[in-house]
């Protein structure tokens, strides 16, 4: 087999992945509905489709931060949005952190790993973001 | 997109085949450029200003009103 060169097949091959993208996430999604229903919350996530369902979302919102980032209309600067988003996470992590460790069976280190769990989880999209938008006003600068 | 593409392939002397073989694209789209159905990128017009020693001016300029469709 040939490799396709030619520049408008190759962007009807992307629309057709995009197609078939847009129905295997409907199958997926039809049968998790279906265990949820049968099996309840527990048993869809058994299924090892809630993690190829679950990686799918994560990388498809991380590509989709690269769109967004260039969509923005005004110029954010990349140290005060990193400052804002890190002193709310921070907030967040606390109060989660504050509120496991006063749930009845829970202690003082489930408050601090849920809570640290929650602030790295949330960390490693804001640092992107911020690489991204630095990123892009270096290519500014060059104009 | 109007354009000049099938007037000036016809100048150069080359079917709708021979110029998609110079330039490394099937004929289909070669065809659906002529008929204006196809958008190509600016690498690919350049390279059918190139393969019928024409410049981008003289076969894809159309001015701003009957540009459009």
């Amino acid at each position: 087999m040939k490799k396709i060169k030619d520049e408008r097949l190759i962007l009807k091959n992307l629309q057709n992945v995009r197609t078939a993208y847009i129905i295997q996430t409907i199958g997926i999604l039809g049968i998790l509905g279906y265990d949820l229903f049968t099996k309840g919350m527990e048993g869809m996530r058994q299924n090892p489709l809630w993690i190829v369902f679950m990686i799918t979302t994560i990388v498809s919102v991380y590509l989709s931060m690269n769109i967004s980032v260039d969509h923005e209309s005004s110029e954010k600067s990349p140290k005060k949005g990193t400052v804002l988003s890190l002193l709310i996470l921070t907030a967040i992590s606390v109060i989660i952190g504050i509120a496991v460790n006063f749930t009845n069976g829970f202690g003082i280190l489930d408050g601090l790993i849920m809570g640290g769990i929650i602030f790295v989880c949330g960390l490693i999209p804001i640092l992107y973001i911020r690489y991204l938008r630095i990123k892009r006003q270096e290519e500014n600068l060059d104009e | 997109m109007e354009n000049n593409v099938k007037i000036a392939r016809i100048q150069a002397n080359l079917t709708q085949q021979q110029l998609a073989e110079k330039i490394g694209v099937t004929r289909q789209t070669i065809s659906l450029i002529e008929k204006g159905k196809y958008n190509p990128t600016l690498k690919l017009c350049l390279d059918i200003c190139y393969a019928v020693h024409k410049t981008l001016d003289e076969i894809f300029w159309v001015e701003k009103e009957s540009g459009m469709k």
